[in-house]
């Protein structure tokens, strides 16, 4: 499903160059779960935001099911991005003005479901997420873990082949962490392929193979079943 | 996706109360400026339009030149020989009308004496042209005869109450009888002339009145406003070429000129169109006092500005709140938002907003014109903007204001890269420049309206208080009428009996009206009698003139025709045509021959110059001398000057000894200072308008300055607490804060001062009597900009400033 060859990233700002990703190569397998770990820095939540399209590598190839994404256009990146990847991140990121069943429903409007599937689709997530008794409160009256609940279920009801999620457990304490955890092993085991940066052996226990980072490079690849 | 948009507008404007606060209240403010001045726009240049032949119909004016070719009068009607001219030599004018005002005059019915302000005589195709609509008689036969008038519904009512006014009688000063055929509707208020009462024509044709042969013959009597209607589509200056043609052809010559000089070379007559009377004429003897299409641009201008500022604070305040949704736009990209979906999404917003502020700015706008009508001194119904150009605008306005304020923050936030965002970058730094340019443009506009408002108030303190050169205090004028002629004397005396009463004068006019009246004059140069080349006005005045309104002579002596019988041929000159004629000071003048309108003798006296007329027109060369048989001039007023202290008992005693000696002359005075008042009516309306829009203007940006202050001061709170804890003074963070914004209102005074001084200095120049470039305003007007800034801004630092650091650096 992804295939990532020679990958350079580098930020440049006035008076330094940091060379973030040299020569990284990487694949994944439709369904798999593949946790990525590495020290501070390394670049793991740059490789995320070049997997999601979010940002774009200098050099390099990034096939994503079996066509190369380098040199898209913003447009085709981020109608890609809306049909086949759902983000969830260590600080939730929800809207502060929506509230749950709105965030939840965000991606929907913007790929054009009619109004009475968009109903029935975040009702269903909202139920799989258990938190539909929440739906009409604001993100400030939930939980972290709340939260982050909701986070998911707004990067699953579009139904994505692939989530990208960075540090999701980041801001939780250990319950609520397994929580969202065991939702994200659940999504996985009915198909969606996952890619998850975690700073924790715990974590990325759940996966089915732990990429190793370091200094923009992956360095080594634990294979767990 | 519409209601879901509309839903987070609404939540995002509950949230941020005071800036969604500010912004709507300046758009309402702005837009509300605007309709009413579009209001008093679409009034002024509505002018005479419902003519339905209008575009055809033009106005007959006249010129006359010195002999060096400038023109020293303008007229805005012409000689009675003209109309029927013209319409005898070009068939193409296909009719035509004159009018005669014949006013102020005294009409009676029955016991009933009156003053009719507004009686004209008219053609019987003034009714056609005119499209005026009869409520009873016939508008084709009501003008034919002599002596029939017809009324205006109000003037009916004046006259005879509920009764029926057809075929009743008039007597119009005290001789003309007329018959009542016809009441029409009165012309609509935007409309160039008001004639209450219409006699018709043929009336003039007794000699009595005026006769027939002037009307075929007079060249002079300039008083005849002339109207013609040309073919669909025929160009007027065709036909105006051919004046000068026709003037050669039929004008006679000079009788006193002594080589032949073509009439064309003295004189022109122009066509102007009807549409353009009220708002591009400003001729001598205008039917009614017209409009100037500078005001309207002027409040044109000043409507935009408001509009601008408005704008600019939707602008500032929403770039400014993008940091705050950052956070919002990097969510919606990651889930698939394209960029133009989000750039709709916040145009959208502005355009929503801009359309509740446009709601209640019609709204507000409905409530103001009542008062606006009070301020202006026309009638604005709110009808003048129910029309489909309007209404139309009204629809699409929300689309422009709304795109040109939301375009900058809708580009700018959905620029936003999520990836950055959403890794907790909420400063967001872009988009400062942009807000600093706009600030800077807010406060040019407002110190621009600051300097603009003062030197406008200041020259009409001016006007209001300068030295005329005669006093205007406790005068009343009254009318002249044939039966006081007689009895002056006695009327005289009778009046100075009572200690109420200073002093009495008759003069052909009277102070702050025009001066007009010029014959040729000849004046006594060494031995010869040289004719002048300055146009010398002439002013009749008796013996009391000068001492009843204090004109100070400069050398010789006033009129004393009981002592010296002669002084009937003797003139008084101002120390204006003393100059122009060439003597070097008034007392050369004394004693020396002058000829005026063909009467020879010599200048008794020269009096210091005093303002006659408005302070707008410079001073001209004037005589004045007695009226007598021999000369062209007769007294039309009685100036009468009270004593200070019991004015009412002394005007008490005016009207009994009035009623006493003119039992059937109305009683009707003015106070000088009131027509003086007059003069500068206009202009001080003009003030007190442009003062308000401009302190809207000022007050607009003012909110949108404190909306950006108070903003940048949260973005700040930790930054101010980390400062506190490392020693930082409340007045040191006051000063930090502020001297941000007391740069950009420095940077805008500076650009701010040419420009108003250009524009103020172009304003001055219209009037002949002006007050210089009071430099002091500049600056006064910088400093006031900026302290009305710092204000806003430490009313909201300080609080800030002193609070406690510990419990700022909590709220991250
Ligand atoms: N916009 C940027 N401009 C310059 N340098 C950047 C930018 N974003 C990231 N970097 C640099 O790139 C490197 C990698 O950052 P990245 O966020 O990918 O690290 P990470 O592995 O996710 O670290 P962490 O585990 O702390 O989240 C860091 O050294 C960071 O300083
Ligand atoms: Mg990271």
């Amino acid at each position: 499903m992804i295939k990532i060859t020679n990958l350079e990233k580098t930020y440049r700002t006035e008076d330094v160059e940091t060379t973030v990703l040299h020569e990284l190569n990487l694949q994944v397998q439709e369904g798999e779960f593949v946790a990525v770990m590495g020290p501070s820095g390394c670049g793991k939540s740059t490789l995320l935001n070049i997997l999601g399209l979010l940002d774009d590598p200098d050099a390099g190839s990034f096939v994503f099911d079996g066509k190369e994404t380098v040199g898209y256009s913003e447009r085709r990146r981020a109608e890609l991005r809306k049909h086949a990847i759902g983000f969830v991140f260590q600080s939730f990121n929800l809207i502060d003005e929506l509230t749950v069943y709105e965030n939840v429903e965000l991606p929907l409007v913007y790929t054009g479901v009619p109004a009475a599937e968009r109903k029935q689709r975040v009702k269903e997530v909202l139920d799989k997420m258990r938190i539909m008794h929440r739906r009409n409160h604001y993100p400030q009256q939930l939980s972290g873990g709340q939260q982050q609940r909701v986070a998911v279920a707004r990067a699953v009801v579009n139904r994505p082949r692939l989530i990208l999620a960075d540090e999701p457990t980041g801001n939780l304490d250990s319950s609520n962490g397994n929580e969202v955890m065991d939702l994200l092993s659940e999504l996985n085991e009915q198909g969606t392929t996952i890619v998850m940066v975690t700073h924790s052996e715990h974590d990325a226990r759940y996966s089915h193979r732990i990429v190793r980072m370091l200094d923009g490079q992956t360095v080594a690849e634990n294979i767990l079943t | 996706m519409l209601r879901h948009y509309l839903t987070v507008t609404v939540r995002n404007l509950l949230k941020h109360k005071l800036i969604a606060g500010i912004n709507l209240f300046g758009l309402t403010t702005g837009l509300t400026c605007c309709l009413l001045i579009l209001a008093y726009i679409l009034h002024e240049t509505s002018y005479d339009r419902r003519v339905p032949e209008a575009e055809r119909i033009y106005r007959v004016t006249r010129d006359f030149y010195n002999p060096d070719g400038a023109a020293t009068l303008q007229l805005s009607a012409v000689a009675p020989v003209v109309g029927p001219l013209l319409k005898n030599d070009f068939p193409q004018i296909e009719k035509i009308t004159r009018l005669l005002l014949f006013s102020p005059v005294v009409v009676r019915h029955a016991d009933r004496i009156l003053t009719e302000d507004s009686l004209m005589f008219s053609e019987p195709a003034f009714l056609d042209m005119f499209a005026v609509r009869m409520l009873s008689g016939d508008a084709r036969t009501a003008l034919s005869e002599p002596n029939s008038l017809i009324l205006e519904q109000s003037a009916a009512r004046k006259y005879f109450g509920d009764q029926d006014p057809m075929n009743q009688e008039l007597k119009l000063d005290g001789r003309i009888a007329c018959k009542v055929t016809g009441v029409y509707q009165g012309l609509p208020e935007n409309s160039h002339l008001h004639p209450a009462v219409l006699v018709s024509f043929s009336t003039l044709n007794d000699s009595t009145v005026y006769g027939e042969r002037n009307l075929r013959t007079s060249w002079s009597n300039n008083a005849f406003h002339t109207y013609l209607q040309l073919p669909a589509g025929y160009d007027a200056r065709q036909l105006e070429a051919q004046f000068p043609a026709f003037l050669d052809r039929h004008q006679p010559q000079n009788k006193r000129a002594t080589d032949y000089v073509r009439p064309s070379k003295m004189t022109a007559l122009q066509l102007q169109r009807l549409t353009d009377v009220h708002l591009h004429s400003n001729r001598a003897d205008e039917l009614e006092p017209n409009g100037d299409v500078n005001r309207v641009y002027i409040f044109g201008i000043i409507a935009l500005f408001v509009l601008l500022i408005a704008c600019i604070n939707y602008m500032n305040l929403s770039t400014a709140r993008a940091a705050l949704r950052a956070k919002e736009v990097g969510v919606r990209k990651v889930v698939g938002a394209q960029r133009s979906e989000i750039i709709l999404q916040f145009l959208g917003e502005s355009v929503l907003i801009t359309a509740v502020a446009t709601g209640l700015a019609v709204g507000c706008t409905v409530l103001a014109l009542p008062w606006l009508s009070r301020l202006a001194g026309t009638a604005l119904p709110p009808q003048l903007l129910w029309q489909p150009a309007v209404l139309l605008g009204l629809l699409v306005l929300p689309l422009v204001v709304g795109v040109v304020s939301g375009l900058y923050p809708a580009l700018f936030m959905s620029s936003f890269q999520p990836q950055q965002i959403l890794k907790g970058f909420t400063k967001i730094s872009g988009g400062l420049a942009f807000r600093r340019v706009l600030v800077v443009v807010q406060f040019v506009v407002s110190i621009g309206l600051l300097v603009s408002t003062a030197v406008v108030g200041l020259q009409l303190r001016y006007l209001r208080q300068a030295p005329l050169g005669y006093d205007r205090a406790q005068i009343v004028t009254l009318a002249y009428p044939l039966p006081l002629r007689p009895q002056y004397e006695a009327f005289g005396q009778a009046l100075q009996q009572q200690a109420g009463v200073q002093a009495l004068a008759r003069s052909s006019r009277i102070p702050t009206g025009r001066l007009l009246d010029a014959s040729d004059a000849a004046a006594g140069i060494g031995d010869s009698l040289r004719p002048t080349s300055a146009n010398v006005k002439y002013l009749g005045i008796d013996e009391g003139f000068l001492p009843t309104y204090g004109i100070k002579l400069a050398a010789g002596r006033n009129f004393d025709p009981k002592a010296f019988p002669t002084d009937t041929l003797g003139f008084i000159l101002n120390a204006t045509a003393v100059r122009m004629i060439g003597w070097k000071s008034p007392a050369e003048a004394v004693g020396q021959a002058f000829r005026y309108g063909g009467v020879l003798g010599r200048v008794l006296g020269v009096t210091q110059d005093y303002h006659f007329e408005s302070l707008h027109q410079p001073i001209v060369p004037m005589v004045m001398f007695l009226s007598s048989a021999t000369s062209r001039s007769s007294y039309n007023y009685v100036s009468v000057k009270l004593a200070g202290g019991n004015v009412a008992g002394s005007l008490q005693h005016l009207e009994r000894t009035w009623k006493e000696f003119l039992p059937d002359e109305p009683f009707t005075y003015t106070f000088l200072d009131e027509s003086y008042a007059k003069l500068y009516q206009a202009e001080l309306r003009q003030t007190l308008l442009f003062s308000i829009f401009a302190g809207i203007a000022i007050l607009i940006a003012c909110l949108g300055l404190f909306g950006l202050s108070s903003f940048a001061i949260t973005q700040r709170v930790k930054e101010i607490g980390i400062r506190k804890v490392l020693g930082a003074s409340t007045s040191t963070i006051v000063m930090l804060l502020s001297s941000d914004f007391m740069k950009l209102v420095l940077v805008a005074a500076l650009l701010a001062f040419p420009l108003s001084w250009y524009v103020m200095h172009r304003w001055l120049q219209d009037f002949a009597y002006r007050i210089n470039m009071p430099w002091w305003v500049f600056p006064l007007a910088g400093l006031a900009a900026a302290g009305v800034a710092l204000a806003t801004i430490v009313s909201q630092t300080v609080s800030v400033a002193r609070a406690n650091p510990v419990k700022s650096l909590r709220t991250e």
